[in-house]
């Protein structure tokens, strides 16, 4: 079973369409601490990051503690940058499972739409082969404190930034895979394949 | 690096997919779901679906597409068209919407883009904003560029960008359905004064006009709408015109 966590921001239909599509069964659930029962869990990505991280104070540890442990999650967006924690955007604490805040693009045009391609990735879900642009919506980025987590970069104007981060059993990206075309919808079954068994 | 966008704008009225010029002589092209997937196969990045409907139970269907639309397109979809408030915004998001133009409610009360950008962030909030040259300024109109207002277009993009707008899409109403160009003047003092992606729109007649918009209007994005629907142009088409004038553009699959 795959749990979307489901903090009450944004489109989650075109996600949630990917995620059934495979076959397995989707729970959108409002709670983080129920959430984490889960064989896969979704943190999406739309909405900001204090009513975000407000949602989820009271199942912090909780989900920290299950994601340290080995539970499987995919981050998007916003769902990466509470991976962190915290964020410049607003008040409020991330998961803390990454160590490093999140903050403003250095650019002239913030927010950052569009689609960028995927840099210098270390990881074989992403280059020339695989994904290798995708639909960004973010004026935030996610600046961890050991680069060695980030597996793959893009960059806006000057300002280079995680594109993808890595840990435990963990995958946090900060553009939509779920807007981003074919190779998009291919990356999150990759994924599902990869942590979930059949 | 970031790429330069081409998307693709389908006027809607009553779930349906219409073209006419001038709102007059309306008819039925197709269905939104099934021409909005054809045109994300042919690699146009984004969708636009600009609601014309005439009454609010022509509206009513709106969300109901949006839904249907979700479900099926896996590239991003904004609506335009008769948002009025945050709750709106919020119900257009909830359906499928991935962003939200405002156009006459933003102008009536400028405060619904802050409330939005609050709310759900501002890569969501697209400001959409119709100008026609009038009395030596760009004035701004609303209400499908019926109803002048006492607003210039440059200033209140940089207003708009100001309280929370993540994007602005801007129309000249002087080249919509012209098909002579976009009005790169407008563009580029648009795109001059704000500090947010700007996407063209109005007057799409060629290839060159499209690259013109993203060069010389500076533009982050060009809309195109008729000159896909009339078959004069295919996506796939202008994207390598996009590419052979040098502009970084996406791959598609």
């Amino acid at each position: 079973m795959i749990t979307v966590f489901d903090y009450g921001a944004g489109n989650l239909h075109s996600l949630v369409k990917v995620l059934t599509g495979t076959g397995r069964r989707v729970a959108l659930e409002t709670d983080l601490r129920r959430a984490v029962h889960t064989e896969l869990l979704v943190l999406p990505g739309v909405g900001a990051f204090a009513p975000a991280a407000a949602r989820m104070a009271a199942g912090r540890a909780t989900a920290r503690d299950a994601l340290r442990d080995g539970l499987p999650c995919l981050g998007i967006c916003l769902g990466q940058q509470l991976l962190f924690d915290g964020s410049d955007e607003g008040p409020g604490e991330g998961l803390g499972l990454l160590s490093g805040r999140v903050t403003r693009l250095q650019a002239t045009r913030v927010p950052h739409i569009g689609w960028n391609s995927l840099d210098d990735a270390t990881d074989s879900r992403f280059g020339p082969a695989a994904l290798h642009t995708a639909y960004y919506a973010n004026s935030f980025v996610c600046r961890p404190a050991d680069p060695s987590v980030v597996v793959a970069w893009s960059t806006h104007e000057s300002d280079r930034f995680a594109a993808a981060v890595r840990t435990a059993r963990t995958l946090g990206v900060q553009f939509h895979p779920e807007k981003s075309s074919a190779p998009g919808v291919q990356f999150i079954r990759q994924f599902l394949d990869d942590v979930l068994p059949r | 690096m970031l790429t330069r966008r081409l998307i693709a704008c389908l006027d809607v009225r009553a779930g349906r997919v219409v073209k006419g010029v001038q709102f007059v002589g309306l008819r039925d092209v197709g269905d939104p779901v099934e021409l909005a997937m054809r045109y994300e196969a042919e690699g146009a990045d984004e969708i636009v679906y600009l609601d014309i409907s005439a009454s609010a139970e022509e509206r009513a269907t709106l969300l109901d597409l949006a839904r249907r639309t979700a479900e099926h397109l896996f590239i991003p979809l904004t609506i335009g068209g008769g948002i009025r408030t945050v709750d709106d915004v919020a119900a257009a998001l909830r359906a499928g919407a991935d962003k939200v133009g405002l156009n006459s409610a933003a102008v009536r009360r400028p405060e619904v883009l802050n409330e939005g950008a609050d709310r759900f962030g501002a890569q969501c909030i697209v400001a959409s904003i119709d100008a026609k040259w009038d009395d030596g300024r760009f004035r701004v109109y609303t209400h499908g560029g019926q109803t002048p207002t006492e607003l210039e277009a440059v200033a209140w993009a940089a207003e708009c960008a100001q309280r929370g707008a993540g994007e602005i899409l801007l129309t000249s109403i002087d080249r919509d359905g012209a098909r002579d160009g976009y009005d790169l003047a407008l563009t580029r003092a648009v795109a001059d004064a704000v500090p947010v992606p700007v996407i063209a729109s109005g007057g799409a007649g060629s290839a060159a006009h499209v690259c013109a918009a993203l060069t010389t209007g500076k533009a982050d994005a060009a809309l195109v709408a008729g000159i896909l629907h009339d078959n004069v142009m295919t996506v796939a088409a202008l994207k390598q015109a996009m590419r052979a004038a040098g502009l970084a553009v996406r791959e598609a699959a």
